[in-house]
C-alpha cells in the first residue's frame, strides 16, 4: 500500500509563474535590444491610466509607443493615437491582467525596428491585484493610484505596492474635495517598499506631469 | 494562476490523468488567497481533465531583513514590523513564491 502512494506521487517542484517570467526576460531582451525603456502602468479601473499616457504622448511625441491591455474595445488605443503615439492593443478576452507572452507577441508586431522609438509604456488592465504577480519585461513598474479610490489602498494591496517603481498619485485636482492623507499614503508606501520613488500629479490639468515625464526621460538612455 | 498551474502539471505528467491531490507551497506575500485559489483551480482541473482533486496548500514565511538595525526576521504578513528594534523600514526577501510541489494519482486511474 505504501509503496503504491509512493508510486502514485509525482515530484514537480516548479514555480507557477516561471514560465511568464521566461517570455519575460526574452520580452527584456528583445527591448535592450533595440534601445527602448519600458514602463508598464498599473491601477484600478478608471484611476487614469489612459489620461497620463495621452499627456506622456504630447510630452514624448513619435518616440514612444503603447501597448494597450484592456477585456475588452480598441476605445483606449485610439485615444494614444489621436494624441500623437503609435498604439497597439491587446484585447485580453476575459483575463484580468497582461501576461508576458501576450506582450511578446504585440512587440513582433508592433514594427519597432527603425529605432525611433525609444519609450514603450503598457497599459495594463485596470485591476490592482492579479496583474501583481506578472512581470511583462519592463524596465520600471508604476503603481498608479488616484485620489477618489481612498488613501487605505497601498495597504490593501501590499503585494502590488511592495512591487512598484513609481507611486504615481493622480487626480490631486480633487484633493480640494475629498479626505485623501497623500503624507500617509506615501508614507505606506515606503513602508512596503524602501526604495520608491513618488509623484503628485493631475492628469487633467497637467499639474506634476512635466516633472514626472522629466524623470522617465531621465531614465532613457 | 490555476491555469499556468494545470499546463504545468500537464507537461509533467504528459497526459490527462484522474488526480487525487495537488501539493501547492504558497509565500503569504503573494497576494494569492487560499480559498480563491482553490475554488479557481478545483474548476479548472475539471475543465482540463484532471479530475476532482483536491488542493493542498502549505503556506511558509517569508523573509525580511530590518533597514535600520540588520535583523532577519520571518513574517507571515506585509505588516509585521521588526521584532527587535520596531521597524517597519525592511526589504522583502523572500514570500511571494507559488510552487507546484508535487501531484498524487488517482488510485483507480492505472
Ligand atoms: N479630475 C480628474 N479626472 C481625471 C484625471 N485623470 C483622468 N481623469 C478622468 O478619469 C476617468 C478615467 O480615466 P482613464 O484615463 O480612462 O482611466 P484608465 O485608468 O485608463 O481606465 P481603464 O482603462 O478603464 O482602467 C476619465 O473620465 C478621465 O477624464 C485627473 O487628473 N483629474
Ligand atoms: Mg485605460
Ligand atoms: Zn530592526
Amino acid at each position: 500500500m505504501y509503496d503504491n502512494d509512493a508510486d502514485r506521487r509525482i515530484d514537480i517542484s516548479e514555480p507557477v509563474m516561471s514560465r511568464n517570467d521566461r517570455f519575460a526576460a526574452e520580452n527584456r531582451k528583445f527591448l535592450t535590444d533595440r534601445n527602448i525603456y519600458t514602463l508598464n502602468l498599473i491601477s484600478s479601473p478608471g484611476a487614469g491610466k489612459t489620461t497620463v499616457l495621452e499627456v506622456m504622448a504630447r510630452f514624448f511625441g513619435p518616440g514612444m509607443a503603447v501597448i494597450e491591455g484592456d477585456v475588452q474595445t480598441r476605445r483606449d488605443a485610439e485615444r494614444i493615437e489621436r494624441a500623437g503615439c503609435r498604439a497597439w492593443q491587446i484585447e485580453t478576452g476575459g483575463a484580468c491582467h497582461l501576461d508576458a507572452q501576450a506582450v511578446g507577441n504585440a512587440l513582433e508586431h508592433m514594427e519597432m525596428e527603425d529605432g525611433t522609438v525609444r519609450l514603450l509604456a503598457i497599459e495594463n488592465v485596470g485591476n490592482l491585484i492579479c496583474p501583481s504577480g506578472y512581470f511583462l519585461g519592463e524596465d520600471m513598474r508604476i503603481g498608479l493610484l488616484s485620489i477618489p479610490e481612498g488613501d487605505d489602498k497601498v495597504l490593501k494591496y501590499p503585494s502590488l505596492f511592495s512591487t512598484v517603481d513609481v507611486l504615481l498619485i493622480n487626480k490631486m485636482d480633487l484633493v480640494p474635495h475629498l479626505d485623501f492623507d497623500v503624507d500617509r499614503v506615501v508614507e505606506e508606501c515606503r513602508s512596503l517598499n524602501p526604495d520608491v520613488t513618488v509623484f503628485t500629479v493631475s492628469a487633467r490639468t497637467g499639474e506634476g506631469m512635466e516633472e514626472f515625464c522629466g524623470f522617465v526621460e531621465s531614465n532613457i538612455s | 494562476m490555476a491555469k499556468d498551474m494545470t499546463r504545468i502539471i500537464g507537461r509533467t505528467l504528459g497526459r490527462k490523468v484522474n488526480l487525487e491531490r495537488v501539493n501547492v507551497t504558497v509565500g503569504p506575500l503573494s497576494g494569492i488567497s487560499p480559498e480563491s485559489l482553490r475554488f479557481c483551480f478545483t474548476e479548472i482541473a475539471r475543465m482540463e481533465g484532471f479530475g476532482e482533486p483536491e488542493l493542498v496548500i502549505t503556506t511558509t514565511e517569508a523573509r525580511m531583513v530590518c533597514l535600520e538595525c540588520g535583523h532577519e526576521y520571518s513574517a507571515s504578513d506585509f505588516y509585521q514590523c521588526c521584532p527587535v528594534c520596531g521597524s517597519i523600514s525592511r526589504r522583502i526577501l523572500s514570500g511571494r513564491e507559488l510552487t507546484v510541489d508535487s501531484v498524487e494519482i488517482e488510485d483507480s486511474a492505472e
